[in-house]
């Protein structure tokens, strides 16, 4: 069954075509890659789903309920959350707090039996995370990877999370940190059965994490298929990974 | 200098200090929710003062000054929001860059709107509401009762918002739209409802002002213009957007000018604020808690 569909999505930005009429679709419990590069419109495409960009045509769809008029705000109520390249921290916040955000903001319920489930949560993800000995601190004296893991944390906090947005969650983060990362996704698709799009140039990565692999370039989808798949055709390499670089992705 | 008489005039300055922070916590409060300038916060304090004068004359008494305050809090906070939602709200849609600078140039429309206005409906004079208390003395320092009041009601107002602010859940996500807006977007928060509340507040704060000043400034159509000015030294004084920073810019403003007062001439006293605003800006652009760079 499919969890997010896309149809025939575009934007503009004055007379640049950002988004060019792409179409696809994920399955409940998919974790899939959106590769592409540089201004190819992967980041667009995620403004759109993530409801910070309103399209000029199509449509998207959710467990089949239409998101277009829905604001950012509504579609994390539905379960749809998404992180950013540059971190969007609370930075007065303590690392803390930043937790109890979404989860408070999405709570279905507001009675004191609620709030301490929810405080439970937030400790037990803050272990997961190893943010844990600097819960007490405000989220701007991480490090860029520590604030990447507090987005990422901040994202599973919403109730009924569904499907998880990323861009680009690997750029300029050490390598025990990207480990963390893969592992909590792999986690919390295993267990809670989330499903991720995941914006990446981290090839590696993409491919331990993603079965299937959707190209973005100049604004239009030009492949899908596996990792392997789309290393092959030529149309990816021509268009996205160069000759050479095609064959070292392979 | 004599002791007891330097610590009446530290004493006197932090009192002004404290009767300018309500307005200027609530200009603040509006800009680091919005990332707007609202020109027209003297206009809500100005109303607070005619609703408190209304409200004391013909329904509460005098000895009932102090229920006008949360009522005059209550009204405007209430009105607020629905300015909000109806006027400034558009100038939200869409995706233009400029869209805060927009509300900025409504809220000097509003201004010119809500000071004629006044001046239809209750004539260009000014009235002066019945004093809240007799004149009394704060340690060494004689005060006036209703300086007294003003300041007490301040103190309590500004402990009910820093409660607020730090301890629930609104006051909470507030903090979160102000320090990134983008971001409680998509922890899902809805912004555009906690505009019109922020807004709400924070020309609920300077109704506060308006109507616990109201015998000491009197009420009249332009009442709300020096504490405006006022406000807005404090704020670029303490860096724009900081609740610490205005209050502690506040102070400084109120000492500057106590000081000043005695030791060079009261009739200079409007000019010792902006010569502390040019040196805080000399050496710190931002103000003194005041942020270097927008956070989209």
């Amino acid at each position: 069954m499919n969890l997010l569909a896309v149809e025939n999505l575009s934007k503009r930005f004055g007379g640049l075509v950002a988004v060019n009429g792409i179409t696809f679709s994920l399955r409940a419990g998919e974790i899939r890659g959106l590769i592409g590069p540089n201004g190819s419109g992967k980041s667009t495409t995620m403004n759109m789903i993530g409801g910070l960009y309103r399209p000029n045509g199509g449509r998207m769809l959710l467990n089949g309920r239409p998101l277009n008029r829905l604001q950012p705000y509504q579609r994390a109520a539905l379960g749809l959350v998404r992180t950013f390249q540059i971190p969007k921290s609370f930075g007065d916040m303590t690392v803390r707090e930043n937790l109890f955000v979404p989860a408070l903001a999405t709570a279905r319920e507001r009675s004191p039996a609620a709030f301490r489930a929810i405080a439970e949560r937030v400790e037990s993800q803050l272990a997961f995370f190893q943010l844990d000995h600097v819960a007490h601190l405000p989220a701007r004296q991480l490090s860029g990877g520590q604030s990447m893991l507090l987005q990422i944390a901040r994202g599973l906090m919403v109730e009924q999370l569904s499907l998880f947005l990323m861009d680009e969650p690997f750029a300029g983060i050490n390598e025990v940190i990207k480990s963390t990362i893969i592992e909590s996704i792999l986690r919390m698709n295993r267990e809670r059965g989330i499903t991720f799009l995941i914006v990446s140039h981290e090839m590696p990565s993409v491919r331990r994490l993603c079965e299937r692999v959707s190209v973005m370039h100049e604004g239009k989808l030009v492949a899908e298929g596996t990792v392997d798949e789309i290393g092959n055709n030529p149309v990816v390499i021509e268009a996205y990974l160069g000759g050479a670089n095609g064959a070292a992705a392979r | 200098m004599d002791l007891t008489l330097g610590t009446q005039y530290v004493l006197a300055g932090v009192v002004i200090g404290l009767l300018y922070a309500l307005m200027a916590v609530g200009i603040t409060f509006i800009h680091s929710m919005m990332k707007m300038v609202n020109w027209s916060m003297g206009e809500y304090y100005m109303m607070g003062s005619y609703l408190q004068f209304a409200l004391i004359t013909y329904l509460l008494g005098p000895r009932l000054w102090f229920l006008g305050v949360p009522m005059a809090f209550a009204v405007l906070f209430v009105v607020g929001i629905y300015i909000q939602k109806l006027v400034l709200r558009p100038m939200f849609v869409g995706e233009s860059a400029r869209r805060d600078d927009f509300a900025t140039v409504v809220t000097i429309a509003m201004m010119v709107m809500f000071r004629n206005l006044a001046v239809v409906l209750g004539g260009p004079y000014q009235y002066s509401v019945p004093d809240y208390f007799p004149p009394t003395s704060l340690g060494p320092l004689p005060i006036s009762g209703n300086r007294l009041m003003a300041m007490a009601g301040t103190v309590l107002i500004l402990s009910g918002f820093y409660l607020f602010i730090k301890y629930t859940w609104f006051g909470t996500a507030l903090r979160g739209m102000a320090q990134n807006r983008v971001g409680i977007q998509t922890a899902g928060v809805d912004v555009k409802r906690l505009d019109s509340i922020a807004f709400g507040i924070g020309v609920g704060l300077a109704a506060a002002a308006g109507a616990l000043l109201a015998p000491v400034f009197l009420v009249w159509p332009e009442a709300g213009a020096v504490p405006t000015m006022k406000g807005f030294e404090i704020i670029v004084i303490g860096g724009l957007g900081s609740i610490p920073g205005s209050l502690v810019a506040a102070l400084l403003l109120g000492l500057v000018e106590s000081l000043g007062s005695v030791y060079v001439s009261a009739s200079y006293r409007d000019l010792f604020g902006f010569i502390l605003l040019i040196g805080v800006l000399l050496f710190r652009p931002t103000g003194l808690w005041g942020e270097r760079e927008r956070v989209a």
